[in-house]
């Protein structure tokens, strides 16, 4: 049964593949073909954002449900594969900025945003590895992943207005600058569906591989 | 209910009077903030030359400036108000005679006590030095009490989690920036208004909410932060 | 059958995107193995 979800979800992320390049058609005013990127970084954008609200959630369900470390494997490990997923997204975007704005990097609000979030979750990563006592670690890492969530609307709200942006609509409110044609909308709804399926499993495989090794651990301490 | 509400104020109080004796008798956190602010303003001016910016570039660059050397001192100065409670290990002592909110509450506004009087010594030198003309000195008085309100909220509550770190210099400069970003940005934004004569726009109830925001979050997460 | 200049770069992500994919697969499988010994082990 596993298994079937597993091979519908290659069965659609190739098809995303092949529409991405295939089926979907040029945007306008883009150049050459460096709209297909799109394809791809928009996903990943999604999926590093998802997987930074899954960790706020995860933390809030750790602090107030009951303080269960399964709570905090998953959202440390949400953490770690939204910085994969956004450090991704950053590279795509990247190399699209320098085909059409002329350079990798120029702090346009997005790529501002974008780099305080990973630089937030990079500092997650660091304060759980400076905490060695498992309860403790826990704990305080959650409150940090809580403040981050109270704090990162605000850098959302602020970048926009205090700076001029050149970065293209999002996909959801169509009535941007670029018009997004509906087949180019479609690769791209499926191909956040599909990424987002494939993070979710991602994330099972790596939460169950960390219980594992810390149920084994145990068993070693004790014989 | 009032017996409960003035008993936690009294805890407030308490804690409050408490961090300012203790730091009166050693003086550190006030001379390490005010060297460590004034050496950077020293370096700052320096570094801009004899003649110091246009006034065209100045609007744009010396707020940016001020609120760096701000941050930078916070930084340097506030974590010790959690870190040196557990290093002399009367944290636990401490744990047991207050309650979480009513530390919490004390220790934002001893931090913020002392940004405060940072700001005021700090900023009229580099007003001076830089010889920066501000054309509505109340919104520059408004901007930093507001954003000094935030850097102490925001700082307490990080310092409150690495003080049970390894490595606590280095992580609360790590954790804290990008949680202050907003702050900063808005805070620059309304001095350069400030500056220029520009009126506040939508930045200052957005720092409002932005101070408002994290002394919730820091009331809700503290009990957490705090207890084993 | 014609490969155009986009073909390649299809192929190529099919590729990868099968090998990742079975890689995975196989993951889950070994994962699936040593948590039912580890349930039997006390």
């Amino acid at each position: 049964m596993k298994n079937a979800l597993a091979w519908l979800l290659w069965i659609w992320l190739s098809v995303v593949i092949v529409g991405a390049f295939k089926y979907a058609p040029l945007a306008k005013g883009f150049i050459g073909e460096s709209s297909r990127i799109l394809f791809f970084h928009v996903p990943m954008s999604w999926v590093s954002f998802v997987a930074f609200i899954a960790a706020g959630v995860w933390s809030l369900m750790f602090l107030f449900g009951g303080r269960k470390p399964k709570h905090d494997r998953a959202a440390a490990v949400a953490v770690q594969l939204g910085l994969v997923f956004g450090v991704l997204a950053t590279v795509t975007g990247s190399l699209w900025a320098r085909i059409m704005w002329g350079a990798y990097w120029n702090w346009d609000p997005r790529q501002t945003s974008i780099v305080v979030a990973l630089l937030f979750y990079g500092a997650y990563l660091a304060l759980r590895s400076s905490l060695e006592d498992a309860d403790s670690r826990a704990r305080l890492s959650a409150a940090y992943a809580v403040l981050g969530l109270a704090v990162a609307p605000f850098l959302f709200f602020i970048m926009p207005r205090i700076m001029f942006s050149l970065h293209p609509q999002s996909v959801i409110n169509a009535q941007g600058k670029i018009e997004v044609e509906s087949r180019m909308v479609q690769v791209l709804l499926a191909g956040s569906a599909g990424f987002t399926a494939l993070f979710f499993w991602l994330h099972n495989l790596q939460c169950r591989i960390e219980s594992l090794s810390e149920r084994k651990s145990a068993l070693r301490d004790r014989g | 209910m009032w017996p409960r509400i003035s008993t936690w104020a009294a805890e407030a109080t308490a804690v409050f009077a408490k961090e300012w004796r203790c730091e009166l008798r050693t003086r550190y956190a006030l001379n390490t903030l005010g060297l460590f602010a004034f050496t950077t303003l020293v370096v700052v001016s320096v570094s801009l030359g004899p003649l110091g910016v246009s006034l065209s570039q100045g609007t744009a660059v010396l707020p940016v400036l001020l609120w760096v050397i701000l941050l930078f001192s916070v930084a340097a100065g506030l974590p010790r108000a959690f870190v040196q409670e557990e290093e002399t290990q009367t944290a636990i002592a401490l744990r047991l005679a207050a309650t979480p909110s009513a530390l919490f509450c004390g220790k934002l506004v001893y931090g913020l006590t002392l940004v405060l009087a940072l700001e005021a010594l700090i900023t009229p030198v580099y007003v001076a030095v830089t010889s920066l003309k501000v054309v509505s000195p109340g919104l520059l008085a408004g901007t930093l009490i507001a954003g000094g309100y935030g850097l102490a909220a925001g700082s307490t509550l990080v310092a409150a989690i690495i003080a049970q770190a390894r490595s606590k210099g280095t992580l609360f400069s790590v954790l804290a920036f990008p949680v202050l970003l907003p702050l900063l940005l808005l805070a620059v934004e309304l001095s350069r208004s400030a500056v220029a004569g520009d009126p506040a726009g939508v930045a200052l109830p957005q720092l409002l909410l932005y101070d408002a925001s994290v002394t919730v979050v820091g009331l809700m997460l503290f009990p957490a932060v705090w207890n084993p | 059958m014609e490969l155009g200049g986009n073909g390649w770069i299809v192929a190529v992500n099919l590729i990868i995107w099968t090998g990742l994919f079975l890689y995975l697969l196989r993951l889950g499988k070994r994962l699936r193995q040593s948590e039912a010994s580890l349930e039997k082990e006390p």
